[in-house]
């Protein structure tokens, strides 16, 4: 069991490395000058002999490429993700430090309940095979969540926004609130992240709740749910203890999947309620090719994936005795 | 099922606790840049630093401003200047009694320490000033010496606009290039962050501010929209007093909401759009082949369509209306801006480049004249604009494909001279010097593959610039129309560029808590935030409603 969790942090460490170098690798690979793409942002404001010197107060080097990777690992190693190019001076650190919290938290808790709310409905679906839950709900989740999400969101924002106002437009919180620890705080909070977080729930939820109720169909034809039956356990400890516990395996693993994305998954929620996130920074970075910012997110996202999924292989340990077999 | 019922009151109790907030009395709502999350940074010597705004004008400020709408300079920390009489030496007069917002006082020492900041960090030297400073000088405590090494007029501008920080805070950063500033010290209007938190900061007023009673408006907030629909929803609805949104069908969405406040002026002092033709490939090289594309493109309707009508079409001068003092009437009148096939047909013919059967054109060698027209993706009014030019172009018998690319390959394509056609801006300044001079000079041209900051359409002209350089010297404003006359001679006759519209500069207000905006028939500084340093004549003028 101990090999079995020291082998699979291996096994992440060496992901971890892959991904970094991958990170250095890529934006480097795409078209553009990034010195370029900072100047044009000033459309001429800025008299072009300047262009020379801000290249040099950025910091480009032509320094060959296994030389850039080397101070690039040392750096990482440090902590140090340089300076951003498009919040020029503040640290990359900085920069998404402003949003992290905001994103994990809105974002996260949205998954969360999704999966959870998503595959207890799909359990209790495949229970009552045939039922309202079954041949009404699933497919009108799945019809929601076919929508293109930004559309839904941008209809959820119109209508309990701008038309009844029950909900503000945006931001994560009033701008006249003191962020701090306090009741009023959280309430409002609250109330802010519930359009954005219900509307990821709402395009999410039918997935899970399928997804669930799926595999579970199949669990209840199994040998053992017969046999949980035919010893007479009450039915609701048959239905989670045995069957739900056996579905919600591959679940789990999907589960991983979507906390890891959570990061840059919410971009469009924060495009459309102005939520001051971290995916909006992706888009942003990309544009001015702000490698540094770039790099910072996709650490930050690459961690977040690979936590989740040593999570989940832990979690899957405990879920499954067979896996425990096999360690 | 337990759990939904659990759920539902605290949804409700949540939901009916929204009322409208109260807005704290005289605090102005600007909206001007996009972000989803603000980053606390101040510093406005660094122009690629991500400074928030305003602090290139209403937190620290300049001595003279430009006001483009008034066509004239205004006095601001220097109260006037004086050229020596070989035009080498200028000197300025400095404000009497202007205070630091630490109470410290203002004098010539911090001017002569800016530029030598300047002179120390190229890359704060935005204006590439110390090209033709030879040394900055202070005399007393109120005059400013600046010696030219060469005789440069044009270069006034770029002196009295350079934003002024304190010698007493900056002499002891260690680097002002990576210096985020985070408590400014300044002369502005607005020098006081009162509240930083990533979806919104405020800047209150300069206890010491020079102008007596000034600023009426107490703080300025400002609310973080990543999205322009977003920033449009807070206009609409008021939250916003002044932005510089590009608003679709404003009049409709916008001003008739509430006519007697909601006002947006849109004043077409933005740079020219042009489409540029790369100059280095036959035949566009031709002078002819340029002005026949011109004379295809119906370009009435292109600001229809593009811009929504917000402007109107270039013509033979391509200047901007900031730019109205200049123009020569004659130039602008030259046929080869208006829209006139028949003509453009015949200059095609004469230049040899034949319809063949099929009613395509052939260059010289038989093979179809075909261009790539680039525009970046997402800018909607360009990809539409090059929607109208391509299908104008076809109508001469010339297939022309849009290329959308993204921002950064677009741009890194344009300034390398890896284009056919491209759709972009032009750059400005108080006088039209610098844009002519980076469509015109050869001092500009940068061979393919070479970076070019400007220019991208690689071509100069000699005459051209033997005029631009006299302007350079010329002392009289007679002379100095004189010479930029003929310089608009020079460039319709050569046609470098193609001008499609000047753009508007975008600025909404909404009167309904403050008065004071600058309008159409109040055209004291152009009402776009984004206009520096006009911000500052807007920011010393506006004043409550509410008290």
């Amino acid at each position: 069991m101990g090999r079995y969790i020291l082998r699979r942090l291996g096994f992440y460490l060496i992901a971890a490395w892959a991904s970094l170098t991958l990170n250095f690798v890529i934006p480097r690979l795409a078209p553009g000058d990034p010195a370029a793409a900072m100047f044009a942002r000033f459309e001429g404001k800025v008299q072009p002999e300047a262009m020379g010197a801000l290249k040099a107060a950025f910091g480009f080097t032509d320094a060959p490429l296994h030389a850039q990777y080397l101070t690039y690992l040392k750096h990482l190693a440090q902590g140090d993700l340089g300076m951003s190019y498009a919040y020029f001076p503040s640290r990359v650190t900085e920069v998404i430090g402003t949003g992290l919290m905001w994103t994990v938290g809105l974002a996260g808790v949205a998954v969360i309940i999704s999966f959870v709310v998503g595959s207890f409905l799909g359990v209790l679906a495949a229970w009552n095979r045939g039922g309202w839950l079954d041949s009404g709900l699933a497919p009108a989740l799945s019809f929601l969540g076919a929508f293109p999400y930004f559309w839904l969101a941008m209809l959820a924002l119109y209508l309990f926004g701008f038309v009844l106002g029950w909900f503000p437009l945006r931001h994560a919180y009033g701008h006249d609130m003191e962020p701090g620890l306090s009741l009023a705080f959280a309430a409002d909070v609250a109330r802010h992240a519930v359009l954005p977080a219900s509307s990821i729930v709402v395009a999410t939820l039918g997935g899970w709740m399928l997804g669930m109720r799926n595999t579970m169909v199949a669990t209840l034809g199994t040998d053992s749910i017969r046999l949980a039956h035919a010893r007479g356990l009450p039915p609701r400890q048959v239905m989670l203890r045995y069957a739900a516990r056996n579905a919600l395996l591959p679940n789990i693993t999907s589960f991983g999947m979507a906390v890891g994305f959570v990061l840059s998954g919410s971009l469009l929620t924060e495009m459309v309620f102005s939520y001051p996130g971290t995916g909006y920074l992706l888009i942003l970075a990309v544009r001015n090719q702000d490698y540094p910012l770039m790099q910072g997110l996709f650490l930050a996202i690459t961690l977040a994936v690979l936590a989740a999924n040593f999570a989940v292989d832990l979690i899957c340990l405990w879920l499954d005795p067979r896996t425990r077999a096999h360690a | 099922m337990r759990f939904a019922r659990a759920l539902l009151p605290l949804v409700l109790l949540v939901a009916c606790s929204s009322e409208p907030r109260p807005r704290p009395p005289g605090v102005l709502f600007v909206s001007v840049e996009q972000q989803s999350a603000w980053v606390r940074n101040f510093n406005p010597l660094f122009a690629g630093a991500g400074a928030r705004w305003p602090t290139r004008a209403g937190v620290y400020e300049c001595m003279e401003i430009f006001s483009s709408a008034q066509a004239r300079w205004v006095p601001w920390l220097a109260t006037g200047h004086a050229w020596s009489e070989d035009q080498r030496t200028l000197r300025f007069t400095l404000r009497d009694g202007v205070l630091w917002s630490d109470g410290k006082p203002f004098s010539a020492d911090d001017v002569v320490f800016t530029f030598g900041l300047l002179k120390q960090h190229p890359a704060l030297d935005a204006g590439g000033v110390w090209r033709f400073l030879a040394d900055v000088k202070a005399e007393g405590r109120d005059t400013v010496v600046f010696s030219f090494s060469r005789v440069y007029l044009p270069g006034f501008s770029d002196l009295a606009h350079q934003i002024v920080v304190p010698r007493h805070i900056w002499k002891d950063v260690a680097d002002p290039v990576t210096f985020t500033n985070p408590e400014p010290v300044a002369t502005g209007p607005f020098t006081q962050v009162t509240l930083f938190r990533n979806q919104v900061y405020e800047l209150g007023r300069n206890p010491h501010y020079w102008m007596p009673g000034k600023p009426k408006v107490s703080a300025l907030r400002f609310l973080a929209f990543p999205t322009n629909d977003q920033a449009n929803m807070a206009l609409v609805e008021g939250e916003v007093d002044w932005a510089g949104n590009f608003v679709p069908a404003v009049d409709r969405t916008f001003v008739s909401r509430d006519p007697a406040h909601h006002a947006r002026w849109f004043p077409l002092y933005g740079s020219t759009v042009f489409l540029y033709p790369n100059t280095t490939r036959p035949p566009l090289d031709d002078v002819r082949v340029r002005k026949a594309l011109s004379m295809a493109l119906d370009r009435d309707q292109l600001v229809e369509v593009a811009m929504y009508g917000y402007t109107r079409p270039a013509d033979a001068t391509a200047l901007n209306d900031a730019y109205s003092g200049w123009k020569d009437p004659e130039v602008a009148k030259d046929a080869w801006t208006h829209y006139d096939l028949d003509a453009a047909n015949k200059l095609l013919d004469e230049a040899g480049l034949t319809r063949g059967p099929d009613g395509l054109r052939r260059l010289k060698e038989g093979q179809p004249f075909a261009l790539d027209l680039e525009v970046v993706s997402g800018w909607s009014d360009w990809v539409r604009a090059g929607q109208v030019v391509g299908r104008d172009l076809r109508k001469l018998g010339i297939t022309v494909q849009l290329k959308t690319y993204e921002f950064g390959t677009w741009f890194t394509r344009l300034q390398k001279g890896e284009f056919q056609m491209a759709i972009s801006w032009s750059l400005d300044g108080p006088t039209p010097y610098n844009f002519y001079k980076w469509l015109l000079s050869p001092r500009t041209v940068r061979p393919v593959g070479e970076v070019a900051a400007a220019n991208w359409h690689r071509m100069g002209d000699a005459q051209a610039d033997e005029l631009l350089v006299r302007f350079e010297r010329a002392g009289t404003p007679e002379e100095q129309h004189a010479l930029m006359s003929q310089v608009q001679q020079r460039f319709s006759a050569t046609a470098p560029a193609i001008p499609l519209f000047p753009n508007p500069s975008w600025g909404e207000s909404n009167s309904l808590r403050f008065t004071g905006f600058p309008t159409e028939q109040n055209p004291y500084a152009r009402l776009a935030p984004h206009a520096e340093p006009d911000s500052l004549l807007v920011l010393t003028e506006l004043s409550p409603r509410e008290r």
